[in-house]
C-alpha cells in the first residue's frame, strides 16, 4: 500500500510541474484581479425576497430530447411520424398525434429542433450550415426507422444492418456499424446543449447587446430593470439559461453537483463521467463555481468577472466533449484488439465517439469566436473514422483510432492516455 | 510547446509508475523474470480444473437433455420431478465453469446464452406462441438457458397440475414442449462445442500462451476470474437483487426466481468454485496445484504484514459465513431481511478490492475491463 501512496504523491508532484509549465505560456504578470464578489454556496439568487432564477425552457428541451432518445430504442413503438414529431414538436395538445409521455411537454411550443445549431455566435449568419445540421439529425432519426428497425431480428454483418451483442446488451447498427440513436444522443450534446450554452447564452452578444423594448440587456441590467412580468433582468435570465442546459434536470437545482452525472443522458451525464476520472476530478466544482460567480457578478454589474467565468466554462465544457471522444475511441480500440474482437462493444463505443466528435464543432475556444474544430475538420475526422474500408466501422484500423485521438488531444491540455481510461 | 511538455510529463509518469510497480511486481527489482512457473499453473488449470469441470457440466447437461426427452414423450408428474432435479444439478454444475469465458466459450458467448436473468417471460411466451425464434441472436440472451428453463419448469402456472396441463395441450405439436426441447438442445450444443474445442487442441494453445502480455492465458483468465467475481457473482447474484445498484431491492432479479428455493445454493456453489480456483484446487477436491494463491506466495506478497493469499482466503470464508445465514431463496431473503443480503454483499466486495488492486498489482496484471456505461 505504501508503494501506491508514494506513486500518487509522485503523480501529484508531476501535476505541480505540469501547472508550472502551463503558466509559462501565459506568464502570470497581469495584476491579479481579486473579485470582490464572493462565490455563493449555491445557485440561489433573489430580488425582493423572491427567486430570480429561471431556466424551465431548458429543462423542457432536455426532457423532450430524453423522450426522443428513449423512443429511438423502442422498435415496437417507433415510426417516422412519432420520432420526427418528438424532434420537431410542431403539434401541440389537443391535436397532437404523437404526444410525449410526460404530460407537461405536450402543451409546450418549444422544440429540440429549433435550438439545434441555433446559437447567436455560430449560426445567426450561417443558416445554411444550421439547416444542414438539423437535416443531419433528421437523417439519423429516419435511418433508425428505415435501415435498422427492419433488421431488428437479424444478426449484423459487415455491410448489413442488424443486431450485435455487446456484453449482455444488444446493439442495433446500420450496415456501417453505427447506432443512429447514439449519433442523435451524443450529437445533441454538442448541437443543442453545448452550442446553446457556450455560443449563445454565454456570448456577450446575447448577454449584453440584445435589445428588447427599452434598451440593451446591459443597460437594463445596470439600471436593475426587470423584464416585464418577471423578477429577473434579461441578462440574469440568459445566464440562467446557459446553466439550465447542464443542470436543468438536477434533483437539487441550486446544488446540482450532488447528483452530477445521474440527472440526464446528455451533458450532465458526461460531466459526471469526466469528473469520475481521477485525471480530471475537480472539473464539476470548477464549472459550478464559475456559474455561481458569473451570476453573482451580473447581480454586482461586474462584467469583467462575469466574462472570466464564461471563459472557464467554455474551456471546461469543451474539454468534456473532447475527453469523451478520445475515451470512446480508445475503449473501442481495446475491444477491437482483443483475441476475439468484440465488435459489438467497439461499435457501441465508436457510435458514441462519433457523436462526440460531431459535437466538437460546437465547442468554443476561450479566446476567440471559434470552435476547437471547425466543421470541415470535424468532417475530416469522421471521414477517417468511417473510410478505412467500404463497410465503415467494420473496417476501422487501430492506427486510425489513434490518429484521430491524437488529433483531438493535441488541441487540448490533456493526453490521449489521460482521456483514454477512467482509471 | 504544450504538446512536448505533455509528452515529457507522460514519459516521466510512465517511468515513475513502472518504477513504483516493479517493487512488488513479478519482474523483480532488476527487471528479471520471477521464479514462478506460469506454464505449470496453466497445466494445472487446464488439466485438473477447467477440463474436468467442463466434463462434469457437459455430462449434467446430457442428463438434463435426456430428462427433457423423456418428459416430452410422456408428460407426467414423475417425469417433471426428474426433469427438475436434472435442471438443478446441471445449474449447479454450470457455476464452476461460468468464469472461463476464453477460447470457444468467449467466441460463442457461452455465459450470456446460458445464464442471463431475469428471463424475459413476455418474449418467451411470444416465441412459444409464434413458434419462430432465432436463439442465436444476442437479443435472445434472456429467452433461453437456465433462467428460461426455470420459468418453464417452475413458473408457468401456480400448481404442478396446471403447469403439466400447459405442456399437454394440443399433444401433436405443443409450443411449450417444443420450446423446452429447443432451448435444452441449444444448451447442450453450446457446452459440447466448448468441451470439444478444449479437447481438440485448445488445451495446448492455452498452455502455450504462457507469456505475460495482456492477451496471455494467465492475464486473460485472471481478468475473466475477476470479472466473473465482481459482476456475475457479487453483483448479479447478490447486489442487484439487494438493490445495491438501484433505488430499492429487486427480488425478481434473483437467480432461479421461479424455482424459489435454490438461489442460495447456486451462490455458494459459485463462491466455492471461485475460492478453489484461486487456490488451484483440483476438480472434486482431489488435491492442489499451482494457482493465484501460490503465485502470490512465491512473490511473498503481503498486505498489512499478512500473507495476501491468506487475507483473500479469509475474506472468502467471511463472505461464505454471511451467505450461510441467508434464506435458501434469495428473493425471499430480500423481502424479509435485506440487511443480510447487504452484509453478504459487503463481504464479497472486500475481496474485489483485495484481488483487483492488491493481487493484480502484485501479479503485474492490468484490468482489461471497465464498468460499462450503462447506456
Amino acid at each position: 500500500m505504501t508503494t501506491v501512496r508514494n506513486c500518487s504523491l509522485l503523480i501529484a508532484f508531476s501535476c505541480l510541474s505540469f501547472f508550472a509549465c502551463d503558466s509559462d505560456d501565459t506568464i502570470a504578470i497581469d495584476p491579479v484581479i481579486t473579485p470582490e464578489i464572493e462565490t455563493p454556496a449555491q445557485y440561489t439568487f433573489e430580488r425582493n425576497g423572491a427567486s430570480t432564477v429561471s431556466f424551465s425552457g431548458q429543462t423542457t428541451r432536455i426532457k423532450m430530447a430524453s423522450e426522443l432518445i428513449d423512443l429511438m430504442k423502442d422498435f415496437d413503438a417507433m415510426n417516422k411520424g412519432n420520432l420526427l414529431e418528438f424532434f420537431r414538436n410542431d403539434q401541440q395538445a389537443p391535436e397532437d398525434m404523437y404526444p410525449y409521455s410526460d404530460e407537461s411537454l405536450n402543451t409546450s411550443t418549444k422544440s429540440v429542433k429549433s435550438k439545434v445549431a441555433a446559437s447567436q455566435d455560430f449560426f445567426s449568419a450561417n443558416s445554411v450550415e444550421s439547416a444542414e445540421i438539423k437535416d443531419q439529425f433528421e437523417a439519423w432519426i429516419v435511418a433508425q426507422v428505415d435501415e435498422v428497425k427492419p433488421q431488428e431480428d437479424i444478426a449484423a454483418i459487415a455491410g448489413t444492418a442488424g443486431q450485435i451483442a455487446d456484453g449482455t446488451s444488444t446493439r442495433y447498427v446500420t450496415g456501417k456499424g453505427l447506432e443512429p440513436n447514439q449519433l442523435v444522443n451524443k450529437g445533441l450534446i454538442g448541437a443543442l446543449m453545448v452550442d446553446q450554452m457556450l455560443n449563445n447564452y454565454l456570448s456577450t452578444a446575447v448577454l449584453d447587446d440584445a435589445a428588447s423594448g427599452d434598451g440593451t440587456n446591459r443597460e437594463k441590467n445596470d439600471a436593475g430593470t426587470v423584464e416585464e412580468g418577471k423578477n429577473y433582468t434579461a441578462m440574469e435570465h440568459k445566464w440562467d439559461e446557459a446553466y439550465g442546459y447542464l443542470y436543468g434536470t438536477s434533483e437539487d437545482l441550486s446544488k446540482p453537483n450532488a447528483t452530477i452525472g445521474k440527472d440526464d443522458d446528455f451533458l450532465n451525464k458526461y460531466m459526471g463521467r469526466v469528473e469520475g476520472d481521477a485525471d480530471f476530478t475537480g472539473i464539476a466544482e470548477r464549472v459550478f463555481n464559475a456559474f455561481k460567480l458569473g451570476r453573482a457578478a451580473i447581480v454586482a454589474k461586474d462584467y469583467a468577472v462575469r466574462d472570466e467565468q464564461a471563459t472557464i466554462i467554455r474551456k471546461a465544457v469543451s474539454e468534456i466533449i473532447a475527453i469523451r471522444a478520445v475515451y470512446y475511441l480508445q475503449q473501442a480500440k481495446a475491444s477491437l484488439t482483443m483475441e476475439t474482437p468484440d465488435y459489438g462493444a467497439a461499435f457501441h463505443g465508436l457510435s458514441e465517439g462519433y457523436g462526440f466528435i460531431y459535437s466538437l464543432r460546437f465547442t468554443r475556444k476561450s479566446d476567440s469566436n471559434a470552435p476547437y474544430f471547425v466543421a470541415s475538420e470535424v468532417d475530416d475526422l469522421l471521414k477517417q473514422l468511417m473510410e478505412d474500408g467500404d463497410n465503415g466501422l467494420w473496417d476501422v484500423k487501430e492506427a486510425t483510432l489513434d490518429v484521430i485521438s491524437n488529433a483531438i488531444a493535441d488541441k487540448f491540455d490533456f493526453t490521449v492516455a489521460q482521456a483514454g481510461s477512467t482509471n | 510547446m504544450m504538446r512536448n511538455i505533455s509528452l515529457a510529463i507522460t514519459g516521466v509518469l510512465i517511468i515513475m509508475l513502472t518504477a513504483c510497480s516493479s517493487d512488488e511486481g513479478p519482474m523483480g527489482e532488476n527487471g528479471a523474470k520471477d521464479d514462478f512457473d506460469r506454464e505449470a499453473m496453466l497445466v494445472n488449470w487446464a488439466d485438473n480444473i477447467i477440463l474436468p469441470r467442463y466434463e462434469n457440466y457437459n455430462q449434467k447437461v446430457g442428463i438434463l437433455s435426456r430428462a427433457v426427452g423423456i418428459f416430452s414423450k410422456e408428460i407426467s408428474q414423475a417425469h417433471l420431478e426428474s426433469l427438475r432435479m436434472a435442471w438443478l444439478e446441471a445449474y449447479m454444475a454450470w457455476q464452476p465453469v461460468a468464469s472461463f469465458e476464453i477460447g470457444k466459450a468467449e467466441e460463442l458467448r457461452l455465459r450470456n446464452f446460458t445464464n442471463v436473468y431475469p428471463a424475459d417471460v413476455e418474449n418467451i411466451e411470444e416465441n412459444i406462441t409464434e413458434g419462430t425464434y432465432n436463439l442465436s441472436l444476442s437479443s435472445k440472451f434472456d429467452e433461453q438457458g437456465f433462467p428460461a428453463l426455470d420459468y418453464l419448469l417452475f413458473g408457468l402456472a401456480d400448481s404442478d397440475e396446471r403447469l403439466l396441463a400447459k405442456f399437454s395441450e394440443e399433444d401433436s405439436d405443443n409450443g411449450y414442449t417444443r420450446y423446452l426441447v429447443d432451448i435444452t438442445a441449444r444448451l447442450q450444443s453450446l457446452t459440447q462445442q466448448v468441451l470439444d474445442d478444449w479437447k481438440g487442441g485448445y488445451r495446448d494453445v492455452f498452455i502455450g500462451n504462457n507469456g505475460t502480455s495482456g492477451t496471455s492465458s494467465v492475464n486473460k483468465i485472471a481478468n475473466d476470474f475477476l470479472f466473473y467475481y465482481e459482476k456475475a457473482l457479487r453483483a448479479n447474484k447478490v447486489g442487484i437483487p439487494a438493490g445495491q445498484f438501484s433505488s430499492g431491492p429487486r427480488s425478481e432479479f434473483a437467480e432461479a426466481f421461479y424455482n424459489g428455493a435454490t438461489s442460495k445454493a447456486l451462490l455458494l456453489a459459485s463462491l466455492d468454485a471461485v475460492q478453489s480456483f484461486f487456490n488451484g484446487e483440483h476438480h472434486g477436491g482431489t488435491g492442489f496445484g499451482p494457482g493465484f494463491g501460490s503465485y502470490l506466495d512465491v512473490l511473498s506478497t503481503s498486505k498489512d504484514g499478512e500473507q495476501l493469499s491468506k487475507r483473500i482466503n479469509d475474506q472468502f470464508d467471511r463472505a461464505r459465513s454471511e451467505a450461510d445465514l441467508l434464506n435458501p431463496d434469495l428473493a425471499t431473503q430480500v423481502g424479509e431481511d435485506n440487511t443480510k443480503m447487504l452484509k453478504t454483499f459487503d463481504e464479497l466486495q472486500k475481496n474485489v478490492v483485495l484481488m483487483k488492486v492488491d493481487m493484480f498489482q502484485a501479479l503485474n496484471i492490468r484490468v482489461d475491463f471497465v464498468d460499462a456505461d450503462g447506456d
